[in-house]
């Protein structure tokens, strides 16, 4: 790509989030434009199309205030680019990648395209490092695996910032050290949420580890595009360069989406469901399939997406498709929320596909799997005999389901509740599940070879 | 003469080019500086319509557009078997020379390695008449592909008046000469083939042969044929995937294409470390010595998304018409017409339902017309298959969306998956009332034959048991599980047994991850009659209690993984015990 | 005295049973209150053992706070500083273009300057501008670009000059202000590489 650096000032038309600039000669697609107004005020686009003369610009902090005679585009002959080194450690950035804490510009080690190039599926590295996160329900049935994108399914209100920021913390502790480090992107959150997670860090001393992207609720909804995207291609940087162990938080995912509807809306293009434009699956996935751990290389990307699904609802595209691309899903469940219950983890729901090879001999232990679908299955059959007790009583219930039930209420009460402090190992994380599965009769225990069931069944 | 002309408009993987007027549909092209792979997909006036198979940042307009005269063509040869490809055939190791752990742009590698040399054996000699198809030798491709070198289809064939003698040959060698019409023609053991064009054979013929899968909900309740379709759509977390690397992994086919179109890069991973490592149950050989890997993961460029399951499938017939039997399992149908519609929509299409392109359906029914237990052209007689399974990914996991049902319409085995089967940790959750299966009645014979006379007539009781729990758990959730009667509460607790002991299976456990046929019909008929000796139990007096407390119940539960395939006669003497317990409980009532 | 002795006796017996009964609930009151004060203890113990480990989770917490923040002012007070001195290198350079001699090797400057506009522009139907230090050797070489105007209007800057198409959509702004505005990332990881600091 040649320099650039032409500013054009026909501007054709301006509508939603994009303006177009008429006579473009040399302009590239995905190109990064400054706008400039009369008044020298500056902002940031891309090209989101171009040809004919034409080129479609992307304004990433919205067109309000622009007017057809007072604006510039300048083509810059290149991709946005963020400066990387490892001073990006400890500081704070908008959701643009521009400094946010009152200290200078970074001084890059060099400057990468933020749209990053997709990793080379015979290049990865299968991940099978166990986190421990100190989280029950986490580390004994969705166990988070280095390199893995597990995304929180929240709804409005819910606790998710309080685990996402116990995950954060606590992960930490195990391991190598040194090498952890936490990259956070607030995504359209409200200011208070994004603080939270702030001191959060700041309290657990994990702050000088940690680099910070923050586009809340009253920045530029635009924006919100660029903001996974700069925070990514800082976690592939410490990870893949600097060799460390990077967990990278995306919150809201949901306000993400919906900035991706807004551009879709103004282009006119075709919808997909509820809106939302037909390559949302394709645009998600840039952003997820940014995880993973590379042959030959030391670091890892892990992925702890949050998005709020809209009215609580699953099909809802945003999760849907969300959770076509993750491996696995924490799912929060309302009725467990209003019940007081943290973390309210609907374990029926949620599911981590790279456990499998995470847990067991050698990283946990080899009954973790078996006992972990046990508890799977009773709880399961929990729910379905307290549905049953709604309608027919308790006194319609034999002994085997009241037994159940007493599982379900333990399992709630023992396994699932645990202080935002409260930091277990995976062996006091186990031993709660056993005393959970011993509360059934033998023979109840179909998903446990009888080995693991002689040397940990509690014998009342 | 080649086209040669300059891009004019670039929009994500959708470029224009003007002075397009040599090029031909369907023709791939070079774009821009750096040489992008693109495919000519619409002509109006000079005005060419590229998709791009590779990302299109920094594309300018004004940049050239040369064509190359040739369709999108894969190249079929020896050296295929244990590969990774992208969607348009370029291995991904090879990529990774060129650029590193992310993939890079504008790469150019031969899909094999040109200059290893295999070991050829000529089956014809000079003086033979050979045509179309016809094997003029073999080659050893990997540990368990013997690689059948046949004349091209789009050969002349005629006379073989030179052909090598067996020994050691790189891939450009010219390996015999036929002639016809005076004029001579060379062969060499490659050639390729356009993608979007199926390649010939002589005819089909029925499907009547199972696919052993080894996974019991499949083979036993909702069989496929060798040479048939199906489709496995489900939402996410249904455990898609791993019912497909089930089938990869364990049916009886002696090639598996597996395609990843627009899913998870890290499933891919799996793919490529575990294969290798698992054992062929059948030969022993290391699975991966079968497979080949299209992989176009969901952050690739959506273009080659759409090619790859093309790509796939002629690499799949490239192998059929060797005589072997194939299996290509294609994840995700789904986002392949996602594609579709992306440039559908770019091309501004009218769209039909949900933005789709109303060509959606009949791109289905050609994917899928694909299928085929067939007989290969020329000489020597052979008989090989390709069966199709697409998984399909429905938007919020509902069934009446456009891709799933026009699927339905092509395909014969139908394998839903149950999002609430799931949540309880039931897999695979293929749900037995929603799925079914159009090959049953043809491929009884070869169960009958091969297995026992009965199994339909088991299959069918055990299957009447799940649809009559079906029915009396509407009563149970409305009046609880004590309005009913004996006989029904034993429906109730056989129903239960099926589901745990045989439809569930677990693809993590050494023993549970492949059943052999003989080890299903056993399980299947322990449960039969299990529930007929059970049902007459009740009759002679005994307490539905005793029989809930029967220790034979939780063996019988626990034998898909306690018991090995080559243990068969411990499930004998599970049958035994069974009967003994049975005559225990109804003794004991007689006495009182 | 039968009749005393009788009553001695019950009188003792009752005395007795009272003794026994008054020493039995004695000795279960002295039980009780031991394994009340037993209890107590351990719940003392627990409970104090609850308050050291949190006031040690407590002192955790706030060490790796202050040793965190402090490590973190030290690094942004050395990233301020190392600003700094980049900004006095500056202003030198600058100040040293802005003074530099317009002879020689300036006039190529310039030439170069307006090649790459025109270039960039597509055409030499432009208009020129410049500031007041730099109009004479602008001028003078616009004579190679026919069709080039040059404008009276003076521009503030250090240098350089800035080149509009005559419709005015276009602008090459090829000063020398844009031209250290595109190169400052670079220089200034020179500076810091320069300084020892930084990467």
């Amino acid at each position: 790509m040649s320099e650039g650096g032409v500013q054009y000032s026909k501007i054709a038309e301006i509508k939603g989030p994009l303006v177009v600039v008429d006579d473009v000669s040399n302009a590239a697609f995905d190109e990064l434009v400054e706008i400039e107004t009369n008044e020298g005020e500056r902002r940031l686009g891309k090209v989101l199309e171009v040809g004919n003369g034409k080129a479609i610009v992307q304004v990433f902090e919205g067109t309000t205030g622009l007017s057809i005679s007072g604006t510039n585009a300048k083509f810059v002959g290149k991709m946005m680019e963020m400066p990387v080194s490892k001073e990006l450690l400890g500081r704070v950035f908008d959701g643009l990648g521009r400094p946010k804490d009152g200290l200078p510009d970074p001084i890059a080690d060099k400057f990468v395209d933020i749209n990053g190039e997709p990793m080379n599926p015979e290049q990865r590295e299968y991940p099978k490092d166990f986190i421990q996160t100190g989280v029950s329900v986490i580390d004994g049935t969705m166990t988070l695996i280095r390199g893995q994108k597990l995304p929180i399914f929240s709804g409005s209100g819910m606790s998710h910032n309080l685990l996402a920021a116990q995950i954060a913390r606590q992960a930490s502790v195990v391991g190598t050290q040194d090498d952890f480090a936490v990259v956070f992107a607030a995504i359209g959150v409200q200011y208070s949420e994004a603080e939270y997670f702030r001191r959060s860090l700041e309290e657990s001393g994990a702050l000088k580890r940690s680099v910070l992207f923050l586009n809340t609720a009253d920045d530029p909804a635009i924006e919100r595009i660029i903001t996974p995207r700069v925070a990514l291609t800082v976690a592939e940087y410490l990870a893949f360069e600097l060799g460390m162990h990077v967990l990278v938080i995306l919150t809201d995912m949901t306000n993400y989406a919906e900035a991706l509807r807004e551009i879709s809306a103004a282009r006119e293009e075709v919808p997909g469901r509820k809106g939302y434009p037909g390559y949302l699956y394709t645009d998600l996935s840039t952003i997820y399939e940014r995880a993973g751990k590379l042959n030959g290389r030391k670091g890892s990307v892990t992925q702890v997406p949050i998005l709020s699904m809209p009215s609580d609802d699953i099909t809802h595209p945003i999760p849907d498709l969300t959770g076509y691309i993750t491996e696995g899903q924490i799912v929060l469940g309302r009725d467990l929320f209003r019940q007081g219950v943290y973390p309210p983890v609907n374990i029926l729901m949620s599911l981590s596909r790279l456990m499998k090879d995470g847990i067991g001999e050698g990283s946990t232990r080899a009954d973790h799997g078996e006992v972990s679908n046990q508890i799977y299955d009773a709880y399961s059959r929990a729910q379905e005999v307290r549905a049953l007790a709604g309608i027919v009583g308790k006194a319609g219930l034999t002994e085997i389901d009241l037994k159940y039930m007493d599982v379900g209420d333990a399992f709630e009460n023992e396994f699932l509740t645990q202080a935002t402090d409260e930091n277990r190992t995976i062996e006091e994380t186990l031993g709660i599940m056993w005393k959970i599965v011993s509360k059934l009769p033998k023979n109840e225990i179909t998903k446990i070879k009888d080995k693991y069931v002689d040397q940990y069944y509690k014998e009342k | 003469m080649a086209a040669k002309g300059r891009i004019v408009w670039v929009s994500g993987p959708a470029v224009r080019a003007d002075g397009m007027s040599d090029a031909k549909m369907y023709e791939t092209v070079t774009v821009g500086n750096s040489k992008l792979v693109g495919e000519v997909i619409r002509l109006t006036g000079d005005v060419a319509f590229i998709q791009v198979y590779e990302s299109t940042s920094g594309l300018k307009p004004g940049e050239p557009v040369v064509g190359t005269g040739n369709p999108l063509s894969v190249l079929l040869g020896p050296g295929i078997i244990g590969q990774i490809y992208d969607g348009i055939q370029r291995p991904l190791k090879e990529l990774s020379k060129a650029s590193g752990s992310f993939i890079g742009r504008g790469i150019t590698t031969t899909p094999v390695d040109m200059t290893k040399q295999y070991h050829f054996v000529p089956t014809v000699s000079v003086g033979d008449e050979v045509t179309p198809g016809s094997v003029i030798g073999t080659v050893q491709e990997s540990s368990l592909i013997e690689n059948s070198i046949m004349v091209p289809p789009d050969h002349k064939g005629g006379k073989i008046t030179n052909i090598v003698s067996e020994g050691d040959y790189d891939l450009e060698t010219e390996m015999a000469t036929t002639e016809k019409d005076g004029q001579t023609f060379p062969l060499k053991m490659y050639h390729k083939w356009p993608v979007r064009k199926p390649r010939p054979f002589l005819k089909r013929h029925d499907p009547t042969v199972p696919l052993i899968t080894g996974q019991r909900v499949i083979d036993t309740f909702f069989p496929i044929a060798k040479g048939g379709t199906g489709s496995i759509p489900g939402a996410f977390g249904t455990g898609k995937t791993v019912t497909l690397h089930q089938i990869a992994k364990w049916a009886d086919s002696q090639v598996v294409v597996y395609i990843g179109c627009g899913e998870r890069g890290n499933e891919m991973t799996e793919v490529l470390v575990e294969f290798p490592e698992l054992k062929d149950p059948r030969t022993g050989k290391p699975l991966m010595d079968r497979t080949v890997l299209v992989a176009n993961t969901s952050n690739m460029p959506v273009a080659a998304r759409e090619a790859s399951i093309y790509t796939g499938v002629t690499i799949a017939e490239y192998y059929r018409d060797m005589g072997k039997d194939v299996v290509l399992v294609a994840d995700s149908t789904s986002r392949w017409a996602e594609s579709l519609r992306e440039m559908s929509g770019r091309l501004e299409e009218m769209p039909a339902e949900e933005g789709y392109p109303s060509y959606l359906a009949s791109r289905l029914a050609e994917f899928y017309e694909r299928a085929g237990r067939v007989r290969a052209s020329g000489s020597p007689d052979r008989d090989g298959s390709v069966t199709l399974i697409g998984a399909v990914s429905p938007s919020g996991g509902d069934f009446t969306e456009p891709v799933t049902t026009h699927t339905m319409r092509f395909i014969k085995t139908f394998w839903a998956l149950d999002a609430k089967l799931a949540y309880s940790r039931h897999y695979p959750s293929i749900n037995w009332m929603n799925s079914y299966s159009g090959y049953l009645a043809d491929i009884a014979k070869w169960w009958g034959e091969n297995i026992s006379e009965d199994w339909l007539k088991l299959r069918g009781e055990s299957y009447g048991v799940l649809q009559r729990e079906d029915t009396l758990k509407e009563i149970v959730r409305l009046l609880g599980p004590e309005a009913l009667p004996d006989e029904e509460k034993l429906i109730l607790e056989v129903a239960r047994m099926i589901k745990i002991g045989l439809l569930q299976q677990n693809s993590f456990d050494e023993v549970d991850t492949y059943c052999s046929p003989e080890k299903q019909y056993k399980l299947l008929k322990l449960l039969v009659d299990f529930y007929n000796r059970g049902q007459q139990a009740l009759k002679e007096g005994a307490a539905l209690a005793d029989i809930r407390a029967m220790s034979v119940v939780s063996s019988m539960l626990k034998a898909r993984m306690d018991i090995k395939d080559d243990e068969m006669s411990k499930l004998d003497q599970l049958d035994v015990d069974m009967q003994e317990q049975f005559k225990s409980i109804t003794g004991v009532k007689v006495q009182n | 005295m039968a009749s005393n002795s009788s009553l001695e006796n019950t009188i003792d017996k009752i005395l007795n049973h009272t003794e026994s009964n008054i020493l039995s609930s004695l000795d279960s009151a002295l039980s009780e209150s031991r394994q009340k004060l037993d209890d107590s203890v351990s719940t003392l113990e627990q409970e104090y053992d609850q308050i050291i480990s949190n006031g040690r989770k407590e002192a955790d917490k706030i060490e790796k706070q202050i040793i965190g923040s402090s490590d973190l002012k030290a690094r942004n007070k050395q990233l301020t500083t190392v600003e700094e001195s980049i900004d006095k290198v500056f202003a030198k350079a600058l100040d040293e273009i802005a003074n530099a001699d317009r002879s020689g090797d300036y006039s190529n400057l310039i030439k170069s300057l307006l090649d790459e506009s025109t270039k960039n522009l597509g055409t030499n139907e432009v208009i020129v501008f410049t500031n007041s230090k730099d109009k004479d050797i602008v001028q003078s070489n616009l004579s190679q670009y026919p069709g080039a105007e040059f404008s009276s209007e003076t521009i503030d800057c250090l240098g350089g000059v800035k080149v509009k198409s005559k419709d005015g959509a276009m602008t090459f702004d090829n000063t020398l202000d844009a031209k250290i505005q595109r190169l400052k990332p670079l220089i200034r990881k020179d500076i810091t590489t320069q300084f020892g600091v930084g990467n």
